[in-house]
């Protein structure tokens, strides 16, 4: 159909919305509560165009084209609206740029600046300040920062389903808050994260374990190791100015050297070792009438989910720890032995794209190194300390980075140290949705058959579309998996699963779209461009490990020969597996 | 049912509407019962059966009438229902024993109601009580056309067998015989609107709807009637709640819709119990639920109450809010017809709306469109309240103008206070200022006056109301009820309110306004759904026809209306055009420092014994002591302490002081024109503070209409002269004899002075047009007073007739009277509508002086030599309330003759500004000069005017309070610098507020008696003694002091 914007004629597509058509012919009009995909919430009233005939002006980001529109976006009209509603959002809002974790990172800051507001002429008019949330282990919430674009409300309820924040009182009092303002930390929030990652302000952030990591490292007493989540190496980059998607796992191993960690090893170590403990538990449930199908216990985000929502369910879930709790256990136990270093000494800091994952590190069952030592070493319970000590987003990773001056992009490539810093492409494929699976299949595949796969590449659980199922031949036995990334889609094969209607064996579950690299510890932006490029370096970085499978992982190997005996085994129950408890609605 | 089985039930409960016995109802609309209607009735009901009469009685909904609640009918077979009003528990007891001893109770009868269309049905009541004004000749009702209201106040709500009686669901019968497109057409074709504010085409809506295909659609009644003052829609549900049900039955079959569900305001209990009481029985006889009246379609009809939140009256958050989520509306499309209630095609319509149905579809499309105008037609029922005198329920056709609801319906405000404007819409609709009330009240043509129609909210201001603060009130509404969702509603309007609310305490600046302006047009322009776009519309309203408010508030910081109370002391300093301080002199005359009280008095007013006897006592008028008994006599007070200060002869003290305390020279020259109470105040003030003032009159003395105009017995001359002295002694130069553009020119002015006051008063009197106005012994009212004040004997006849009502007309008749003559005053309208001060009216009575009311001057008839022999005057009677709130004298075309040999005429004065005009002078089209609000600058450089001939005639007072700004803005423009305090000085005084004060009449002073005034001009009143004003003072309630 033809319209014209700015007085130019153009011919677009039906079914755009005039923000769209104005986007293909490079005009880029301001927005704060529309997000692609994720909402329209159509209230700040900034993306507001001029349409010749129009009663008053309209929202871009809602109306679509109609032929022969007469658009105009940037007529005196359009930009003294746009200016007044910005003006009008900065009076309420607190002018603390300087000290906020989104400065340079603001949608609010950006807009300010390019429309030219150099003043504020109104004055605040809220009467009462609102408290920080901070009874969440992994978010903090400063409704002061609050927009009330309703992003983070629309990500809770359209993308993840979880609904654990939502508008509450009207008129200048509304807020985003909880059920009964109890706090995220009560209510049924998953920590996913997602409502941080596109908050336009800074209104909600990961509650940051920074100082906590500096205090530990500046502790000569201790020895600081690091693990790092696979989804960090293709995160961290952006954080630091480069391209989106930029793979610089060395960078980032000499970056975190730099910062003063005693070693530098890697989750993917880990995941590796998931993979065996998963693997082997999966073949066990299928061999010996477990309960199926069995559900991918990683993503912290995804626990809490089904603890509170889905409890019947829970049996499905893999026993396994998440990578990070495994790496965690092992590293204050095998690697505290080996090296003869106190484990009260050491201190374990994971890098994850995760805010859930600060919440995991803190479940009361994840200290099994504690009571692996406890009788042998005569622990009180002053002496108790958890298996993860802090967990640090990509982007607090990146803010001490800055802090330290360190100029990324002429960092050297480093490697990780030994033996807990040895991973394989499988490893590395955890950070993307799809992973899991793929990784889980190539070794259960050959342990289970006995054969060497030919094409190690299980192409069709990859990809980005919500669901996505896929058919494996186990020599007589075929079984259907599935593989799922946001929680609303897992919620539909929980339903499955309690009316008895689904066809999987084993199912992938990643709380967030995309999986890890969508994380909500991740770099600002994140969307759905920006996560295929990341998953892009992922399958790089899978396709050029020399070993592929976790099961060839000659550490995970020497682990098991050493320490843990076999997978399953005692020590595997203690250190490497847990269990899940209902949360309550 | 079948159709004839409708007309059976309409005859078989036909007694329940003309029962063979008689009948008392009672109405009982929630106003009613605020207003004891259920005590009424239950005392009916006790004394009908202590009494075992055989009377009827039953509840009826609200007859509309609110402010003459509770409302009782009388039927009595054959005879014409007699509506009672303001009854209480007496006359309920008096009305039934009347009855049983076969007597009519003849008191409070509002109103007969012979016959009665019921629209489906006609009925006859009776004949007789021809004494008794039938109910549509009484002003409230003059006019209205009730079809949304037919049944209001005459049927019993709570029983459907009264709605059968009058004709009900015969309208949906029809409708399920027809085919839905010919429903919709018939909708459609009548163009109706829908009437809860936006006036969307209905019969669009519907058939939008009825093409919409899914396998579940939704309708929708709005009755979330959310503006305050406005309450059509709860008095429709509880007065007629088959209506509205058969109206959505109706829809839901033309529409295609299975389930509706009425959204009823949880405030409205009454409502909602009647409605579901309604439902219940309609379910009962078959008319809801499955296959009504066998035709197969199914519609089951649910009640939800409210979440008590403003916002939910807009459709898209009215569904959030049935749904169960929270009131905020989402953006459309897609509409609700598409996607409304649970996603499914779901139509809206207001109580109003769907109550028109029924008879729409009974009578047709054309007969509908008959009323109202061609764009909107019909009906719509309005609340008529606020500062109105016949508050209640109009139901107006469409296209009537505000003057007619306002001044015919409502009668205006029914006090002395004239009506200033009325908002129309509710919070978000928009003031209406009185010049604009010829206006019909239609969709389009509010709407191009910047207000809207809104569900039918009316509520009318008068001078007491601060439009800012008016603003500020439905702001701080509209914010407070704004849901949050977007930026230009939750931030714009808390903005907005802050704005004002800063103006209204006198903290506000210009750019203020400009930023309001600016808020306005984002917030319409920007927010998603009808609360923001119309929420602005009272700043914007009232900014536009009140700018001068908004520009007082921020330039004077005063609020003129007494309501913005950190912009004045005490009502009655606010309401002084001098803005005396009042509790000052009060509460030092109290602690007994008489010097102190007097030197207030003075700083305020150069001429306190003077104004303190003829002044119109603005500040009485205002006075809070009313409330408890009767306004304080500031003014007597005021007059008191002159004549003791005099009496004492410390008045030179005093002066001395403020010659002495005079400020330096300043070399300036300032000429003022014309010695009246305008040109003297602007001369004490300019000369005290240093400049050179010379004041140019025409005549050979100072005093104006003070000096030549009232006469001695009110004003002495020894008072005038003695204050007039004082001014002298300042340092002013009078120059007498003077006249502009006789004895000095326009010329002289400007080229001698820096600066010039011109306070020339109006003197020229208004041609009256009127036969034999030229005739031998017809005289003009201000040459007669003028020539007895220079001690002529005016050459008059000895019957004089003074044709005029303002205090001229009295001023002559008094004193012709004095003069041993024939008085009589001949008026157009009625006595209250004199502009004469109340007082003399009052006192002119007293000395016998014949006054002609509603007589309107016809001719001046003369003799054979062409002298006045008589004045013909036509008999005229009170019409309806006019916008200046009095009764429009209306012709009856009987005459009277009366006979006399003189004629005053005193209909009033005009400014003389022509020659002036030739100079430059802009004046308006009836010779007032026309100056800045605030400067009182002229068109002329260094030219400033005041008094009567910038205002037109008016008080003294207001023309001395207007020179008193006019000096001190000369002042500021000769000296760049703001001195006008320096003129003033604080006294220090208790502030004590009196505690439980108790009622007592204000103090009356001495006057002559009657006899004693005949033949002489010494002045009537004796002004207080020492005791009656210290009694005087202590009855103020101190006001000014606050906590």
């Amino acid at each position: 159909m033809k319209i014209t914007i700015n007085n130019q004629p153009l011919e677009v597509q039906e079914g755009l919305t005039i923000m769209e058509a104005c986007n293909a012919v490079g005009i880029h009009v301001p927005c704060l509560c529309y997000l692609k995909d994720v909402s329209h919430n159509a209230s700040c009233g900034v993306c507001v165009v001029e349409v010749k005939n129009a009663k008053s002006l309209l929202r871009s980001c809602i109306t679509q084209v109609t032929d022969g529109m007469d658009i105009t976006t940037n007529s005196q009209r359009v930009m003294e609206a746009r200016r007044v509603n910005i003006e009008l959002m900065l009076a309420n809002h607190p002018q603390e740029c300087l000290g906020c974790d989104r400065n340079q990172n603001c949608e609010l800051q950006e807009i300010t600046f390019d429309l030219g507001i150099h003043e504020r002429p109104f004055v605040r008019t809220k009467k009462e300040y609102s408290p920080k949330d901070e009874s969440s282990l992994s978010l903090v919430r400063d409704p002061e920062k609050c927009i009330l674009c309703g992003r983070c409300v629309a990500v809770c309820r359209e993308v993840q389903g979880v609904k654990a924040i939502d508008f509450a009182w009207r008129g200048l009092k509304s807020r985003i808050s909880t059920y009964m303002d109890l706090g995220m930390g009560i209510v049924a929030c998953t920590n996913c994260g997602q409502c941080a990652l596109v908050c336009p302000t800074g209104a909600i952030t990961e509650k940051s374990a920074i100082g906590d990591v500096w205090k530990a490292l500046n502790d000569p007493e201790k020895v600081v190791l690091v693990q790092t989540a696979p989804a960090i190496r293709v995160g961290i980059g952006e954080a630091m100015g480069m391209p989106y998607g930029s793979l610089v796992t060395g960078q980032m191993v000499a970056g975190l050297r730099r910062l003063g960690f005693s070693k530098v090893f890697d989750t993917n170590f880990a995941a590796d070792l998931t993979i065996i403990e998963e693997g082997n538990e999966l073949i066990n449930r299928i061999k010996n009438g477990g309960i199926l199908p069995m559900i991918t216990s990683c993503s912290p985000g995804w626990i809490k989910f089904i603890e509170h929502f889905y409890p019947k369910s829970l049996a499905h879930l893999s026993t396994c720890k998440s990578p990070q709790q495994m790496f965690g256990a092992v590293a204050k136990t095998y690697y505290a032995e080996k090296t003869g270093i106190d484990p009260r000494n050491i201190v374990v800091v994971s890098i994850m794209p995760c805010t859930a994952k600060k919440f995991e590190a803190r479940r009361p069952e994840m200290d099994g190194a504690y009571h692996y030592w406890k009788d042998k070493l005569k622990l009180t319970n002053e002496d108790h300390f958890y298996d993860v000590d802090a967990v640090l987003t990509t982007r607090e990773l990146a803010r001490m980075f800055r802090e330290i001056g360190i100029d990324f992009t002429h960092l050297p490539a480093e490697q990780f140290d030994n033996p807990l810093g040895e991973s394989t492409g499988a490893a590395v494929i955890f950070g993307t949705t799809g992973g899991v699976m793929e990784a889980a299949l190539r070794t259960a595949y050959e342990v289970f058959t006995g054969k060497t796969l030919t094409d190690i590449n299980f192409t069709s659980v990859r990809g980005l579309s919500g669901i996505r199922e896929a058919e494996v031949d186990l020599d007589d036995k075929k079984i259907k998996v599935a593989v799922v990334h946001t929680l609303k889609n897992a919620g539909i094969l929980l339903e499955q699963i309690e009316n008895g209607t689904s066809p999987y064996t084993f199912i992938e579950v990643m709380t967030c779209p995309g999986g890890c690299l969508g994380g909500g510890g991740q770099p600002i932006p994140t969307n759905t461009e920006i996560r295929l490029k990341r998953a892009e370096s992922i399958y790089y970085e899978d396709a050029h490990k020399g070993i592929r499978k976790s099961h060839e992982n000659p550490e995970i190997l020497t682990l098991y020969k050493d320490f843990l005996k076999e997978p399953l085994g005692e020590k595997s129950h203690h250190l490497l597996h847990t269990k899940y408890i209902w949360r309550g609605y | 049912m079948k159709p004839h089985e409708f007309e059976i039930l309409k005859q078989q409960f036909q007694e329940r509407i003309l029962p063979a016995v008689p009948m008392i109802f009672v109405g009982m609309g929630t106003c009613g019962i605020g207003n004891g209607a259920d005590v009424i009735f239950n005392r009916l009901e006790a004394r009908i059966s202590e009494t075992k009469s055989p009377y009827l009685l039953k509840q009826t909904g609200c007859f509309g009438f609110c402010a003459q609640e509770p409302l009782v009918t009388l039927y009595q077979p054959g005879k014409p229902l007699l509506v009672y009003c303001r009854v209480n528990e007496k006359d309920a007891i008096h009305l039934v024993d009347a009855l049983t001893k076969g007597r009519i109770y003849n008191k409070k009868i509002l109103c007969r109601i012979d016959e009665w269309d019921f629209r489906e049905s006609q009925v006859h009541f009776g004949k007789g009580y021809a004494e008794i004004p039938h109910w549509d000749e009484i002003p409230f009702f003059k006019g209205q056309k009730k079809i949304v209201l037919r049944h209001a106040g005459l049927i019993d709500p709570e029983d459907i067998r009264d709605y059968f009686a009058v004709g009900g669901y015969r309208a949906l019968k029809k409708t399920l015989e027809m085919q839905q497109e010919d429903v919709v057409s018939e909708i459609l074709a009548s163009k109706l609107r829908g009437r809860g504010g936006a006036g969307f085409p209905t019969g669009i809506k519907w058939s939008i709807m009825q093409k919409a295909e899914d396998d579940q659609k939704y309708i929708i009644c709005n009755a979330d009637e959310g503006d305050p003052g406005a309450y059509m829609n709860r008095n429709e549900i509880e007065s007629d709640p088959h209506m509205l049900i058969e109206g959505m039955i109706i829809g839901a079959y033309a529409m295609g819709a299975t389930e509706g569900i009425a959204y009823v305001r949880a405030e409205y209990p009454l409502a909602v119990k009647r409605l579901k009481k309604a439902i219940e029985q309609a379910t009962e006889w078959g008319l809801l639920g499955e296959n009504i009246l066998d035709s197969g379609f199914n519609f089951n009809l649910y009640v939800v109450e409210g979440a008590g939140a403003f916002v939910c009256g807009e459709e898209t958050a009215l569904i959030a809010s049935i749904e169960g989520k929270a009131g905020r509306p989402m953006p459309r499309p897609p509409y609700p017809a598409a996607k409304g209630l649970y996603g499914k095609p779901t139509n809206i319509n207001n109580v109003e709306t769907w109550c028109n149905v029924p008879v729409i579809i009974e009578k047709g499309s054309e007969w509908f469109r008959q009323t109202g105008t061609e764009k909107s037609s019909g009906t719509k029922v309005f609340s008529l309240v606020g500062k109105i005198k016949n508050t209640g329920l109009v139901e107006l056709p469409l296209g009537s103008t505000l003057e007619h609801f306002i001044f015919n319906i409502g009668e205006g405000t029914g006090t002395t206070k004239r009506v200033k404007a009325v908002q129309t819409g509710g919070p978000s609709g928009g003031c209406i200022p009185l010049e604009y009330f010829s206006t019909p009240v239609d969709y389009e043509s509010l709407a191009g006056i910047g207000a809207i129609m809104g569900s039918g909210g009316m509520v009318v201001m008068d001078q007491d109301n601060c439009m800012v603060d008016v603003a500020r009130y439905f702001l701080e509404f509209n914010s407070a009820e704004s849901c949050g969702k977007c930026t230009p509603c939750r931030e714009g309007l808390s903005q907005a309110l802050a704005i004002l609310t800063r103006i209204t305490k006198g903290q506000g600046t210009f750019a203020d306004l400009e930023r309001l302006e600016l808020l306005g047009r984002t917030i319409k322009d920007t927010s998603i759904c009808a609360l923001g776009q119309t929420a602005p519309n009272p700043i914007l309203t009232t900014m536009k026809y009140f700018r001068k408010e908004y520009e007082e508030h921020i330039r004077e910081k005063r609020c003129h209306a007494g309501v913005c109370d950190t912009l004045y002391m005490a009502l009655c300093e606010n309401s002084c055009p001098m803005h005396m301080n009042i509790p000052a002199y009060i509460e030092l005359i109290k602690e007994d420092r008489l010097d102190e009280a007097f030197e207030v008095t003075l700083r305020d007013n150069p001429l306190p014994g003077t104004i303190g006897r003829i002044c119109h006592f603005h500040c009485q008028m205002r006075c809070r002591r009313e409330q408890l008994d009767e306004p304080v006599s500031q003014g007597e007070i005021h007059r008191y302490l002159a004549d003791t200060i005099y009496k004492l002869g410390k008045e030179n003290e005093i002066y001395n002081r403020l010659i002495k305390e005079k400020l330096k020279p300043t070399g300036r020259k300032i000429a003022i024109v014309g010695a009246g109470p305008a040109g003297l105040t602007a001369a004490y003030y300019l000369v005290r503070l240093g400049h050179e003032v010379t004041v140019y009159e025409a005549l050979h003395e100072a005093g104006g209409v003070l000096r030549f105009g009232i006469p001695q017995y009110r004003l002495p001359k020894s008072v005038l002269q003695k204050e007039v002295q004082f001014i002298r002694k300042l340092g002013v130069k009078f120059l007498f004899n003077q006249r502009l553009g006789q004895n000095f020119s326009f010329e002289t002015l400007i080229d001698k002075y820096d600066a010039v006051y011109l306070a020339i008063g109006a003197w020229k009197d208004i041609d009256p047009y009127i036969p034999g106005e030229k005739a031998k012994g017809v005289f003009a009212g201000t040459e007669i007073l003028k020539e007895l004040a220079l001690g002529k004997m005016p050459k008059l006849g000895e019957r004089v007739v003074i044709i005029g009502g303002g205090n001229v007309a009295i001023d002559a008749a008094r004193s012709l009277w004095r003069l041993g003559k024939d008085v009589a005053v001949v008026y157009r309208r009625e006595k209250g509508d004199m502009p004469a001060n109340v007082a003399e009216i009052f006192e002119a009575e007293a000395e016998k002086i014949n006054y002609h009311f509603l007589a309107a001057p016809h001719e001046i008839l003369t003799d054979a030599r062409g002298k006045v022999k008589a004045l013909k005057v036509e008999v005229m009677s009170g019409g309806s309330i006019d916008t200046s709130g009095r009764r429009r004298p209306v012709s009856t075309g009987k005459f009277e003759e009366i006979p006399c040999d003189s004629v005053v005429l005193a209909i009033g004065e005009r400014v003389d500004s022509a020659h002036l005009s030739q100079h430059g002078l802009a004046a308006t089209k009836d010779g007032r000069l026309i100056v800045d609000p605030f400067t009182f600058l002229t068109s002329v450089t260094k030219i400033y005017a005041g008094g009567d001939s910038v205002t037109g005639p008016s008080t003294a007072a207001e023309a001395m309070g207007m020179a008193r700004k006019a000096a001190e803005s000369i002042d500021l423009a000769l000296m760049n610098e703001n001195r006008f305090h320096m003129l003033f000085r604080k006294f220090e005084y208790k502030n004590l507020v009196p505690q439980n004060p108790k009622v007592s009449p204000k103090n009356r002073s001495a006057k002559l008696t009657v006899k004693e005034r005949i033949g002489n001009f010494q002045e009537v009143e004796c002004g207080y003694t020492g005791e009656q004003a210290r009694n005087e003072v202590n009855r103020c309630l101190r006001c000014d002091v606050r906590c």
